[in-house]
Order: C-alpha cells, then sequence, then structure tokens
C-alpha cells in the first residue's frame, strides 16, 4: 500500500511542478475561427502588450541563407488554421482559402503574372487579344504534361469553363463575368451541349469569343479562366457530383511542381516531386503540410517543427516570434484595405442600382472630410497593430504599382482642419454643449457600425468615438455595441436607417478593376455613392481605349483623385502580411513581381533550425 | 421494465420533433446564411442571390422545415454547406474522431478517480487524502484550455513525447498497426489532458460515499462477522459507493459524442464539439440541425440509459 501512496505522491507533485514551471504560458483562449475573407477586424486578440515599438522598416521579400544546399528533403509547412481544411482541390471549386494555399505547391494556374498580376507569356499558356473582334486567344507551351503522365490538351483548357458553366455548377464562379463568353447562357440553361465562344483552333490554341472585351482581361477578367482541369478525368464524371469525387478529394491531378500524394481529410497533406513538371523537377523531394492551430504556432516555429507557413501569419502573433533567431520574417503589403463609409443613399433592388438620398445625413462633403482628418489612424496602427499597418491614401493598395496614386495625401490626422470644415460647413455648437449641433442647429448624432473581434475592436471603435468627438462630433456606436459578422453585413447591406457610417475592409482581387465595387449597379457600393463623373471614371478604366496602359493608369489616377476628393468612402488602413521561414529554407521569396516557384526551393538542413531564444 | 423502455422511447418522438421544430426556427433567425461570408469584390452578387433561390432560403420557412424534416426522416440530412458532402458523413467522421478521444479520456479519468476517491475516503484526514482533496480542487479551478496549452508546450513542443496536431500521421496507411498506433499516440495526450481536469466530481462523490459507508451498520456488521478489512472495503463498501457514479454513467456514455471545442481546438483534433462551433458561426444550417439533434438524441438516450443502469446495479430501485 505504502508503495502505492508514494508513486500517486510522485505524480501529484509532478503534476504541481509542471504547473508552476510555466506559468506564463496560457494566457490567450482558444477563438472561433472567423475564416471570412473580409471581416474587418480581423477577429483575433492583440498581443497584450501592444505598446511596444517595433522597428518596421523594412521586412525582406526573400531569404537569404546562408549554407550549401542539401539534396532533395522534405520541406515541413504549417496551415495556420484552427478548423480542418476543406478538401476541395480544384481551382474552379474551391471556396475556402486554406484549400488555396494547399493546391499552391500543385497548382493548376496556367498564366504567370507581372507585380501588377497583369498575365504574362512565361507561365504554361500565354494570352492574345483581339480588340476589335472581342476575341482572345490562349496558346499552351510544347511539352507540358500533367502529373500523371498525359500531356496537356487545349481540352483541358475548356473543362472549367464547361464545368462552371454547367446547370448543376453551385459556386459562385458563374457569374457576370462568366456570362459575357458568348454561349455560357445558352450553355447554362441546358440549349446548348457546350459554349460556342469556345473553339479548338489546333492542338495547343484555344480561341475565346466574349460578348464585350476591356482591359480586365489582362487581369484574368471579363470571364477569362486562369486554370486548367485534367479534361481525361474530369470529362467521365458529372458535374452534379465532382464536389465529392476522388478526382477533386483524393487522387488530384495537377500541373504544378509538387503532386498530391497522400492526404488526411482536414489535417495534413504529402506532396511528392512532380517529375513531369515543366520547368524542370523540383529540388526537394516532397512538401509536407500540416495543420496547426493558431495557438501554437509561434512555439511549432520556435521550436523548428516547421519550415514556414502555408498562409499569412497573424500580424497579432508578430511579438512573440520576432525574437526568434531561427527565423527570416518576410513581408509584403497584402491586398487589402480597411475604409470607414457613409451611408449616403439606398440599393434600389427593384432597378438595380444605387439611388442617392440628397437628405443623407453625412451628405455635406466636408464633414465626412472633416470625419477623415479627425481621426488619428496612424495612433490606432502604432498602438495597437504595432505599425504593422499603415495608413492608407487610396483605394488601389499599393501593391498595384502601375495604377497606385501615390501622390494622394489621404486623410492625415489634422484636428485644425477637421474643426475648420465643420466650422466652414455651418456645423456649430449652439448649445454649448461642447458637440455640434447640424446645419439646423439640431442635435446630430452620427451612429457607426463596427465589426466584433477580440478585445481591439472594442477599443480602436472607442478610440475613434473620442477622436471625433474632439472635434465636436456625437458619433455613437449603431446598436450600442461591435456587431457580430453576419449581422453587420446583413445590415450594411440592407441599408439599415440605424447606420449611418461603419468601419469595413475589402480584400482586392488580382484584378484592381473598381467598377464592381464604386458603380451605380454595384449591389457592393456600400455608401451608395454615385455621379455621373464617377460612372464615367469607371467606364473609362474598362472601356477601348484603355487598352493603352498609359491612359488606363491615368484614369485609375483621376479616378483614386476623386473618390478621395469627395470622400464617399475613406480608406483608413493597408495590411502588411509576414511570413516567417525557417534559416535551413533557400531560394523562397514572396515578391509579387518575381517568377517565384515552388521548384527552386531548396533546403540547408533536412530538419528546421530551432531557435536559441 | 421492457414495456417502460419501449414506452420511453416512443416518448422520445414528440420531444424529438418538438427540438427539431424550435432549432429549425432559433437557426433561421440567426443573422446572416451561408453565403454571407462569401462577399467579396470577385464575387457576383447576382449570382449569390441565384444560389440563395436555388437553397431555398427565401421559401416559407414551414416550407423549408417541410422539406428538411420530410428528406432526414429518410435519414438524408442534406449537404453541408461548408464541406460540401453529405451532413451524415462529415458527421461520421468527426463522430469516430470524438468517440475514439473520448472513450481513452473517460477510460483515464475512472482509471485515475476511482482510486483516488476511495483512497481518499478509507484514509480520511490522512496525508494522502489532503494531497487528493488539494489535486481535485486544484484540477477543478484550472480552465481545460490552460493545461491543454501547458500540457501542448511542454510535452508536445519542448520534450517532442507526443504529437502536436492532427489525429494520425500521414506516413501510415489506414488499416496497419502503425496507423492504429499513430491514432492512439495522438488522443493520448489531449485524453490525459482532459482526464486529469474531470476528476473532481467522481473523486469527491466516491470519498464522500466512502466516508459514508464507514460507519454503516452493514459494514459494521462485515466486520463483525469477521471478513477481513481489505475486503469490506473491495467488495461491500466500493460497490455501494458507486452507485451515484452508476447514476450518471448513461449521460457519460452519450455525452462521449458531444466533443470539447478546447480542446478539439487546440490539440487541432477535428471532432464534433469544433464542427458544432464552426457550423453555427458559417451558418451550416444543415449541420447546425443535424447536430443539434443528434445531441438531444443521445441527451434523451442518456437519461434512458442511466436509469436502465440503476435498476441493474441497485435492484431497490424500479424503473416503471
Amino acid at each position: 500500500m505504502n508503495k502505492k501512496l508514494w508513486t500517486l505522491l510522485a505524480l501529484l507533485l509532478a503534476f504541481m511542478l509542471v504547473l508552476g514551471a510555466c506559468n506564463n504560458e496560457g494566457d490567450d483562449s482558444p477563438k472561433d475561427n472567423e475564416g471570412t475573407e473580409q471581416g474587418s477586424e480581423d477577429g483575433e486578440e492583440d498581443g497584450e502588450d501592444g505598446g511596444e515599438a517595433v522597428d518596421t522598416s523594412q521586412f525582406p521579400l526573400t531569404v537569404e541563407n546562408e549554407g550549401d544546399a542539401m539534396d532533395g528533403g522534405t520541406l515541413k509547412v504549417a496551415l495556420v488554421n484552427d478548423s480542418p481544411f476543406q478538401g476541395i482541390f480544384s481551382l474552379v471549386l474551391y471556396e475556402d482559402a486554406y484549400d488555396a494555399d494547399i493546391m499552391q505547391f500543385a497548382s493548376n494556374a496556367i498564366f504567370a503574372t507581372d507585380g501588377d498580376f497583369l498575365l504574362t507569356d512565361e507561365g504554361i499558356a500565354s494570352l492574345e487579344v483581339d480588340q476589335d473582334n472581342n476575341k482572345a486567344t490562349v496558346k499552351i507551351r510544347e511539352g507540358v504534361k500533367w502529373s500523371d503522365g498525359e500531356p496537356l490538351k487545349v481540352e483541358d483548357l475548356m473543362q472549367p469553363y464547361l464545368i462552371i458553366g454547367h446547370k448543376d455548377y453551385t459556386g459562385v464562379r458563374y457569374d457576370a463575368d462568366f456570362q459575357n463568353i458568348v454561349g455560357a447562357v445558352e450553355y447554362h440553361d441546358g440549349k446548348a451541349d457546350t459554349i460556342s465562344g469556345l473553339k479548338k483552333v489546333d492542338e495547343t490554341t484555344l480561341e475565346i469569343s466574349f460578348k464585350k472585351l476591356s482591359p480586365a482581361i489582362f487581369s484574368g477578367g471579363d470571364g477569362l479562366w486562369s486554370s486548367a482541369e485534367p479534361s481525361h478525368i474530369l470529362k467521365d464524371i458529372p458535374v452534379a457530383g465532382l464536389l465529392e469525387s476522388d478526382a477533386v478529394r483524393k487522387n488530384i491531378v495537377t500541373l504544378g511542381a509538387f503532386k498530391f500524394d497522400k492526404i488526411v481529410p482536414g489535417e495534413s497533406v504529402q506532396f511528392v516531386k512532380n517529375e513531369n513538371y515543366w520547368k524542370g523537377a523540383p529540388k526537394l523531394d516532397a512538401v509536407l503540410v500540416k495543420t496547426v492551430p493558431s495557438t501554437s504556432i509561434s512555439v511549432a516555429l520556435q521550436t523548428g517543427e516547421y519550415h514556414m507557413t502555408a498562409n499569412t501569419f497573424s500580424t497579432d502573433k508578430y511579438l512573440e516570434i520576432k525574437d526568434f533567431d531561427n527565423l527570416t520574417i518576410l513581408g509584403r503589403k497584402e491586398l487589402y484595405y480597411q475604409y470607414i463609409g457613409f451611408k449616403l443613399g439606398k440599393y434600389d433592388m427593384e432597378k438595380s442600382e444605387v439611388v442617392m438620398d440628397p437628405n443623407a445625413k453625412m451628405g455635406d462633403v466636408k464633414l465626412r472630410q472633416a470625419m477623415g482628418y479627425a481621426i488619428d489612424v496612424e495612433q490606432v496602427s502604432e498602438v495597437y497593430y504595432n505599425n504593422l499597418r499603415e495608413r492608407a491614401t487610396s483605394l488601389i493598395p499599393p501593391v498595384f504599382a502601375s495604377f497606385y496614386d501615390d501622390t494622394l495625401e489621404g486623410y492625415s490626422y489634422d484636428v485644425d482642419k477637421a474643426n475648420a470644415l465643420l466650422d466652414e460647413a455651418g456645423y456649430k455648437d449652439v448649445d454649448g454643449d461642447g458637440l455640434r449641433e447640424n446645419k439646423d442647429g439640431k442635435p446630430l448624432e452620427i451612429k457607426f457600425a463596427t465589426m466584433s473581434g477580440g478585445d481591439i475592436a472594442e477599443d480602436i471603435a472607442s478610440f475613434y468615438l473620442q477622436n471625433w468627438k474632439d472635434v465636436g462630433l456625437n458619433v455613437t456606436l449603431a446598436t450600442g455595441r461591435t456587431i457580430e459578422f453576419n449581422s453587420f453585413y446583413d445590415k450594411v447591406q440592407a441599408d439599415d436607417p440605424e447606420i449611418d457610417i461603419f468601419m469595413a475592409a475589402w480584400g482586392t482581387g488580382t484584378n484592381p478593376s473598381p467598377s464592381g465595387l464604386y458603380s451605380k449597379t454595384a449591389q457592393y457600393n456600400f455608401s451608395r455613392y454615385t455621379s455621373e463623373k464617377l460612372e464615367e471614371l469607371l467606364a473609362a478604366i474598362d472601356s477601348p481605349d484603355a487598352f493603352d496602359p498609359e491612359f488606363r493608369a491615368g484614369k485609375f489616377r483621376e479616378w483614386q483623385e476623386y473618390m478621395s476628393e469627395n470622400a464617399p468612402i475613406i480608406p483608413t488602413q493597408y495590411r502588411l502580411e509576414l511570413r516567417p521561414v525557417n534559416k535551413a529554407v533557400k531560394n523562397y521569396d514572396i515578391d509579387y513581381s518575381s517568377n517565384f516557384d515552388w521548384n527552386e526551393v531548396s533546403l540547408i538542413s533536412e530538419d528546421p533550425a530551432k531557435s536559441s531564444k | 421494465m421492457w414495456k417502460t423502455i419501449i414506452r420511453r422511447v416512443l416518448v422520445m418522438i414528440p420531444q424529438l420533433f418538438v427540438l427539431s421544430l424550435l432549432i429549425f426556427i432559433m437557426a433561421k433567425f440567426m443573422p446572416g446564411d451561408p453565403f454571407t461570408g462569401m462577399i467579396t469584390p470577385d464575387t457576383d452578387p447576382a449570382r449569390i442571390e441565384e444560389l440563395r433561390q436555388e437553397a431555398g432560403f427565401y421559401d416559407p420557412w414551414y416550407q423549408q422545415y417541410f422539406n428538411w424534416i420530410m428528406n432526414a426522416a429518410n435519414g438524408d440530412f442534406g449537404k453541408s454547406y461548408t464541406y460540401k458532402v453529405a451532413v451524415a458523413d462529415l458527421i461520421g467522421d468527426r463522430a469516430l474522431n470524438t468517440l475514439w478521444l473520448s472513450l481513452l479520456s473517460v477510460f483515464l479519468l475512472y482509471l485515475i478517480a476511482i482510486p483516488l476517491g476511495v483512497l481518499a475516503g478509507r484514509y480520511q484526514n490522512s496525508f494522502l487524502d489532503k494531497i487528493v482533496v488539494l489535486y481535485s480542487f486544484i484540477s477543478y479551478a484550472i480552465p481545460v484550455f490552460v493545461l491543454a496549452l501547458i500540457f501542448l508546450f511542454f510535452f508536445g513542443y519542448k520534450l517532442q513525447w507526443f504529437p502536436t496536431s492532427g489525429t494520425v500521421d500521414i506516413k501510415y496507411d489506414s488499416g496497419t498497426i502503425g496507423y492504429l498506433w499513430s491514432k492512439i499516440y495522438h488522443i493520448l495526450l489531449p485524453a490525459i489532458t482532459f482526464a486529469l481536469l474531470g476528476t473532481t466530481g467522481v473523486i469527491q462523490y466516491l470519498r464522500t460515499e466512502v466516508i459514508d459507508a464507514k460507519s454503516m451498520d452493514y459494514v459494521r456488521t462485515a466486520r463483525s462477522k469477521g471478513i477481513p478489512i481489505n475486503k469490506v472495503y473491495t467488495k461491500h463498501i466500493f460497490r455501494n459507493s458507486l452507485l451515484p457514479i452508476a447514476a450518471f454513467l448513461g449521460f457519460t456514455i452519450t455525452g462521449l459524442l458531444g466533443g470539447s471545442i478546447f480542446i478539439e481546438t487546440i490539440f487541432g483534433y477535428p471532432g464534433m464539439g469544433q464542427l458544432f462551433i464552426q457550423s453555427i458561426s458559417g451558418r451550416d444550417y444543415s449541420v447546425i440541425t443535424a447536430l443539434v439533434m443528434l445531441f438531444g438524441f443521445t441527451t434523451l438516450l442518456g437519461s434512458l440509459l442511466s436509469d436502465i443502469i440503476m435498476s441493474i446495479v441497485d435492484p431497490r430501485i424500479r424503473i416503471d
């Protein structure tokens, strides 16, 4: 009995020791996955020591690690995700960004892009556009093979169109752009067996006819599809059953540097090198991608469990990893901007167009401008985001170097200017309570909607409310609190009268054309602002004249200046995206303008380095 | 007794029906729907409307409910909007994961708690008793995610004794011994975490019961008959003290399917708890309703099981 007793005691003591030893851990509780692309306040917890200043002068885009590369090896990649991945491995069918993060190693993309995300001739296929006849010709390179050894055919380029256009297809990609292809609607409605606008010219050339063409086609827009699907496998699978078929879930045939080898659904994916890769077989033997919960990713990187992350490393956790000496932290600007929008009208569902309200509370441009000048975005970036965000100046993220207007100042913090503008516009404090009344001398209350998520969403909202109070504006939270993501978009989309202004964000795609977000007919034009000049600029950006890059860039700048001046929405922040990479990795970069490909990556050692800190 | 069981099962049908009606309506009351999260500049709002139409979200709720219940009656719970697979398959996979983890957890829990509880009761006020009581207070006070993170950090990453995420190592093929071992290896650390923190109830009940039983007449009788003290504890007191624990056994068994959101999230273990929370935040209606129905059913079943177990363990109790 005594012996048993002692064993028990020892166990208990050990247990208590463990508790004592690591009581500095475990202060952040797990959160549920917000997972949606454009949730504004990404719903994550901040570093509690947020005040610490960080020198973010420059995060490199490329790893430059010394040491001789070994032969082969397995790259261990962490997919930071708090829930299992969905595992739909087809560029045509997937919906979850995590699936795309996994697919990057075996990509089926056929076009390469430059720094502005315009298609180049360096990929598997090249594009030629016949502007006069509304036709585009896609030509595939000789000798490109699928991972199962089958040669890439024109039919493989047509396959994605036949899937998306099919009546049984249930995704979002059958959209207005897609219907721009001649014959797509007829095919979708079952009136035709195939899409008449797709024509196989010869074994390597596909000709596509469009109803109209704009320069967006060079960004992969207008309905052009930029990946291939293995028709020799998919053509026999009915579209209705495709999502659940092994062809996209288990035995996936691809074109990229690596090919799928094994999949544990929701957890991990093992890739092996694709000997048939058209750019030459990769240097690595294999890539192992494994889901890692966000609560433990920092420790996983510290202890050398993984070489890198497959997706963005949350900037909230930057302070946790910044001192680890086994990592190089790469950073680039994201295709993202956060903004404050002013409700200026309603969306007329019947007519499908924006109707502005001439008496809108936020109708005075000086009021909007003043609210822009009144907020100290820089301080929010510094205090809450460790400077991993910066004040936005334009509605085009600076990543699009040729379209972004770098001369714009945007709305920098300037209380005097805000006050002056409000005085000028006639918003005066009549009753002497320190708050301005509206032009008629009646109390002015502006209701501000913002999304919930973590502690900082609340803090930032109160900070901005205080900023506005400092210039005498009585701004309160719509509904009295921060709003859950789903309700927020429900309300904003429905033009809820409870909302005067709102803070949201767009993760922009690679096609910079703004008409989908700001045109008169766009439902996503949430501020419901429109004008003749705006319509004219938007049309010009996608007009036939705009096939001249200089003309288009000029119109882009004009549009940005116009939006900045009229301030129907004011961009607040751009965001930086981080990628920690272990010192054992060579030849990796995240520069959009480089032609990085996974076949070049190599390892210095099979095991990732451990941090000494 | 059989009559009672059948009656109880029959009563479940209207209960489940009401539950299904409630959960269906409440799910629809939530703002947003599975397509809300798809708003990006690249998606066409007109297409999203079309998908909503096709999914029948604009039909009156009773019509939606009728369609759903008819399909459900035929065993078809629809497709997950998020995962694009049949709800039954999705839940099946997760339920299996959760079941394995819970079984081991509960096994370890009783393995730790029963001896501790009995010993603490038998040697009341001894040093051992005080340690056990202290342990059960500490374990009751520690939130599960704190200990889970500590264990993961210490045993998973620092000492590398245990795998840090997932249910199985990708290098093993399903069906092999290595695969099975890898599965067990992956649930070991989460199960230990769970078991260590779940013991309080069992320890305290057992300890109190044992202390009470010590002064009972039947114990004195047994002792006076000359039965050795050890035997009195193992044969007489132990059995009687287990009664309150047996009362919860039915719930424990059916609760195995519930899963733990914290354990699953921290250890990256795809299970039922996580699926439930995720389906709610993603407005994955078909999964939400199916899961609530399943949980409702298991709870009803649990209470029935508990009653049956009680009547077996304690012949004085009759269920009618």
